[in-house]
């Protein structure tokens, strides 16, 4: 929607009139931007010439704005203001904010972790407490449904483990699917963790029925931004099933088996996410995201450091751990 | 508040309005009421249901934390300290000429702090940091590397009494925590002097730095009168003779089992929020 209604707004013929003083006419060129931009192969806005051409159009712009006018109501002053003022910050926060190839994800890493000296458990408690933050506030819970994290063997996986223990806290019920653990303190004290918190670790992955039935939500934690195709056996047939699932997926950083400049490749089933919540800054996979909710988490990146990569974040708002992006 | 608001209550005013024939009057003194009543009865659900724990006792849920529930140091401080700025960024706005001073002490309570600065520089804040005595750990010297990159300033010596009210908007007092066990070594006797008299709005971390763990303030050292006091993970007894604007909890990492093991009462944290009021 976003990206049609830039390209309309680049007529100068339509942007004239917006300006001219004659309110018929601003209405009128109104109804033409939000007309072209959802029908753009009627064939009603081939030029007619002649009389009766003349009101065929007419009447076939009749038509149409009446279809805009359902589906693009005209907006009193304040409404407009206000979408205008979302649509804005929209535009804003998703065409300005730099999206990271593979190899700056990596250095931005590092640079935390070997110059600011930020510790893993840090970075991996801020990380997956945002997640379960933009989590709660897009998706409430369910009293009959849990919610399934699906952990991979890295970092990512990791983040998904903090993320549980963090839902449990604002009230969801989660439980989570860890077919490789890895054997390291951070990861077996997570575990730990989750394990006091009351939080069941299920041995394999649900099939579709069962999936479909006992989850509101997904967390897919896979695999992050290291990740390089092609998916291992292990994890192939979990992403097969998020990818088919019923239910919405919420990616954390990278949908899982994406590539992490490409998006979705041809090897793997395309795992396609309601929610993708991107951590520190979002990655140039993330283009390809199609999903309802793109988010920014991770609100640890000081302003030195958004400036050196020049990463144009959106402003979290107040206190908040997420930002919208989308 | 809490004491006022029951002695207003006691007045027959808006009894008596309550009574006026005007229906204007008594439904607008009704709403208020009933408004009122409603702060009321939370706050006094929250602060007089909620336990108070003493010194063993907040020793012990620390202890389990870290042995039985294998959170690491690392996690629970940046917990804490992101509550510790959120509850700070709660009541009190950046002031665009003003800094806040952190004063953070050697222990874990210092640790507290220098996250909480951390994130206060996040939040808008301009945080600059006393920390007298460094504990020369890998812990605490990489919370020290984090806050020389995030662009903190540390100051080498207290200010004095004057510079102290004009430069700074919000003092953090994270000098001593719950292990601390009267009395106040030389070094900070000076430091929780002034912090007693400045003008400036004192926000203490868990424990009023200087006061008994248990009992509050000592007749030793200087009574600290903090205007916020942020009581980490659950309040501990001294807390009962806070007498300042806004008691906070914060802290959100405690399970419900854990809850009920220690029958903590804990008020139920708003939403996503990271702090919830007390008082």
């Amino acid at each position: 929607m976003v990206r049609e209604f830039v390209a309309t707004r680049q007529t100068s013929y339509t942007s004239k009139i917006l300006r001219s003083s004659s309110h018929r006419r601003r209405r009128r060129a109104l109804l033409r931007l939000t007309a072209r931009s959802s029908a753009t192969s009627l064939s009603v806005l081939r030029p007619r010439t002649g009389t009766r051409g003349l009101a065929l159009s007419i009447l076939s712009l009749q038509i149409l704005a009446s279809k805009c006018q359902q589906q693009y109501p005209l907006l009193n002053g304040k409404e407009k203001c206000l979408k205008n003022d979302i649509l804005k910050t929209t535009i804003r926060n998703m065409s300005s904010v730099r999206h990271l190839n593979q190899e700056e994800a990596i250095n931005v890493d590092l640079e935390l972790f070997n110059e600011y000296q930020f510790s893993v458990d840090q970075l991996m408690e801020l990380a997956g407490l945002s997640c379960a933050h933009a989590i709660a506030e897009k998706y409430k819970p369910d009293p009959d449904k849990g919610v399934l994290v699906c952990a991979g063997p890295g970092n990512n996986g990791g983040d998904g483990l903090v993320c549980a223990r963090h839902l449990r806290l604002l009230g969801f019920t989660p439980e989570i699917l860890y077919p490789k653990p890895t054997d390291k303190p951070l990861f077996n004290n997570l575990v730990k963790q989750c394990e006091m918190y009351d939080i069941a670790f299920i041995k394999e992955m649900p099939n579709m029925e069962s999936l479909n039935s006992k989850y509101h939500v997904i967390v897919d934690a896979l695999f992050g931004f290291s990740f390089k195709p092609p998916v291992r056996p292990l994890f192939a047939p979990i992403i097969e099933l998020l990818s088919k699932t019923s239910v919405p997926v919420v990616s954390v950083d990278i949908p899982s088996g994406w590539h992490v400049e490409d998006g979705p490749t041809d090897d793997t089933p395309a795992l396609a996410p309601d929610m993708l919540i991107s951590l520190t800054a979002p990655k140039r996979c993330a283009k390809h995201f199609r999903g309802r909710y793109h988010m920014l988490g991770g609100r640890f990146v000081p302003p030195q450091m958004q400036k050196k990569y020049e990463l144009n974040l959106p402003e979290y708002p107040g206190t908040s751990q997420v930002v919208s992006l989308s």
